[in-house]
């Protein structure tokens, strides 16, 4: 299957540059020493958790708080999500940006396949490429599991309220990498419309909002349910839907490469 | 009994395609046919659409107006058909530098529908074939401008394709190599593979092609049969156009 072929030639690439693997070296350095820390905070204060009858344990303070910061109220900065705001579209801005620029694009384009099967092709190598990084960053707190309780159900959601918008920021990566002509370019604009889509309801909270479009348009409300252990069908169609816009975009364009100057 | 469509047809038709690029026309109302075993060569002047024409039969630009037959079938309406029965050779032949020769092969072979042995047999073979068997584990990126010259042309020919698009085939290759490309185009002619190339060079034009067609300005001014003994006679045509041409413009 020929969308299998771009997937398989889109990993090779992804796997054979220093690039994909210094990121998520230094991502998986990071989390790892986030674990370390969030887990001397756990257990300095483990005596006094202990003594409340619904504390937080070890999966809300150390496991659901190795991927975000931001959302789970962690002392510590950078958890896994933030950190993918940032090497996410360091990963993508090559998918189609370099293409471009190596002329290969015309060349998959020659071999008949459409747009949407090439972009498709190359989201699902970038997500692969995620789903593991995700693996392995899930791998450090489950790594105490035999030791500790954990709460698998609350981690699952957690997870995939991760996975979910590692998908979000693949998806707004390349496309950006569709429009753009140079991989520079596609890495800022998947920063800057990650971070914006992350944080558009900053002001609005700030001003005591809670509700409202503003609210819901913001990623953050949505993993934040998935980060407390809900799993509710309304956040992960939020997800779907700005996969869905994100490639479609991406698409449109890359199908305008065959039809310009 | 009916023959099948694609027995009758030619291998490539192009009726009254027409494409423009940066603002002015670059092709213009372009009709040509080519048989299965026919190699044409495309000449011109820089600018005159040689390379634009061939994206075009590729199926990597999609032109303004007009129909592009392969085999015919509408190409413009089917793209998909280009996976088999078509292979392209673009001007410089572009690489994913990342990626070995081996590992290059193995890619376009997938994206054309090969796999298994089929895709060892005809890697294997383009491999043999394009003396590439000693470079196959290194990486595009660190070939010579000749070497990737001759990748470019074994992806181009790894599955064996109904029509051959070369733009500019024999740049960057050493006299050996030219004879040896020369060689390759008459026998995959021979085999029945329809070749279509843009070049610069009237040389490589008599030596290799049996029809000729001539750009200028994105217009087809000349179209017909050639022989290995009508050199001087070609550079007569193509000087006449490219220089009585260019003054008509001017």
């Amino acid at each position: 299957m020929t969308l299998l072929a771009v997937t398989r030639l889109e990993l090779r690439r992804l796997f054979v540059r220093p690039l994909g693997w210094i990121v998520a070296a230094l991502a998986l350095g990071e989390l790892g020493w986030r674990f370390a820390l969030l887990l001397q905070i756990f257990l300095l204060n483990q005596v006094k958790l202990a003594a409340l009858p619904d504390g937080p344990g070890y999966t809300d303070l150390v496991a659901v708080r190795m991927y975000s910061s931001f959302i789970t109220g962690s002392p510590l900065p950078l958890g896994m999500i933030e950190l993918a705001l940032l090497l996410v579209p360091l990963l993508t801005m090559t998918t189609l940006a370099s293409e471009r620029s190596a002329g290969t694009l015309p060349l998959l384009f020659s071999t008949g396949l459409s747009a949407s099967r090439i972009l498709l092709g190359k989201y699902l190598a970038v997500l692969v490429w995620l789903a593991l990084w995700l693996l392995f960053a899930l791998a450090i707190p489950a790594s105490l599991a035999h030791g500790v309780t954990l709460d698998w159900g609350k981690l699952a959601a957690a997870t995939l309220g991760a996975f979910l918008g590692l998908a979000v920021l693949g998806a707004i990566g390349v496309a950006c990498s569709a429009f753009a002509s140079h991989p520079a370019v596609a890495a800022v604009a998947a920063l800057m419309i990650g971070l914006a889509l992350n944080c558009i309801n900053l002001g609005a909270q700030l001003a005591g909002i809670n509700s409202g479009f503003i609210n819901w348009l913001a990623m953050s409300t949505h993993q934040e349910t998935l980060l407390r252990g809900l799993v509710s069908s309304a956040d992960v169609v939020w997800f779907l839907l700005a996969i869905i816009v994100a490639l479609a975009l991406g698409v449109q364009r890359l199908a305008a490469d065959k039809e310009r100057d | 009994m009916n023959a099948p469509k694609s027995a009758l047809s030619p291998v490539l038709q192009l009726e009254g395609v027409a494409r423009r690029r940066a603002g002015r026309p670059a092709v213009s109302d372009l009709s040509l046919s080519l048989e299965a075993g026919q190699v044409l060569g495309l000449l011109g002047v820089n600018g005159a659409g040689k390379s634009t024409t061939l994206a075009m039969v590729a199926g990597a630009l999609r032109p303004d107006r007009g129909t592009i037959r392969i085999q015919g079938e509408d190409f413009l309406e089917r793209p998909e058909l280009a996976r088999q029965a078509l292979g392209w050779l673009p001007e410089a032949a572009p690489l994913w530098p990342e990626l070995t020769v081996r590992e290059h092969l193995d890619a376009h072979g997938r994206l054309r529908g090969l796999s298994g042995s089929r895709l060892d047999e005809a890697r294997d073979g383009v491999l043999e074939r394009l003396e590439l068997k000693s470079l196959s584990r290194r990486l595009a990126g660190v070939l010579s401008q000749g070497q990737r010259q001759r990748l470019g042309l074994a992806c181009a020919l790894l599955h064996r394709p109904a029509l051959l698009v070369l733009d500019e085939p024999a740049n960057a290759l050493d006299p050996v190599q030219v004879v040896a490309l020369r060689t390759l185009l008459r026998e995959l002619a021979a085999a029945g593979t329809a070749v279509i190339l843009s070049t610069h060079q009237l040389t490589e034009v008599t030596a290799v092609c049996d029809r000729v067609a001539i750009l200028h300005e994105g217009v087809l001014r000349h179209d017909g049969a050639l022989s290995a003994d009508q050199h001087a006679a070609l550079e007569k045509t193509f000087f006449d156009i490219a220089v009585h041409g260019r003054a008509q413009a001017a």
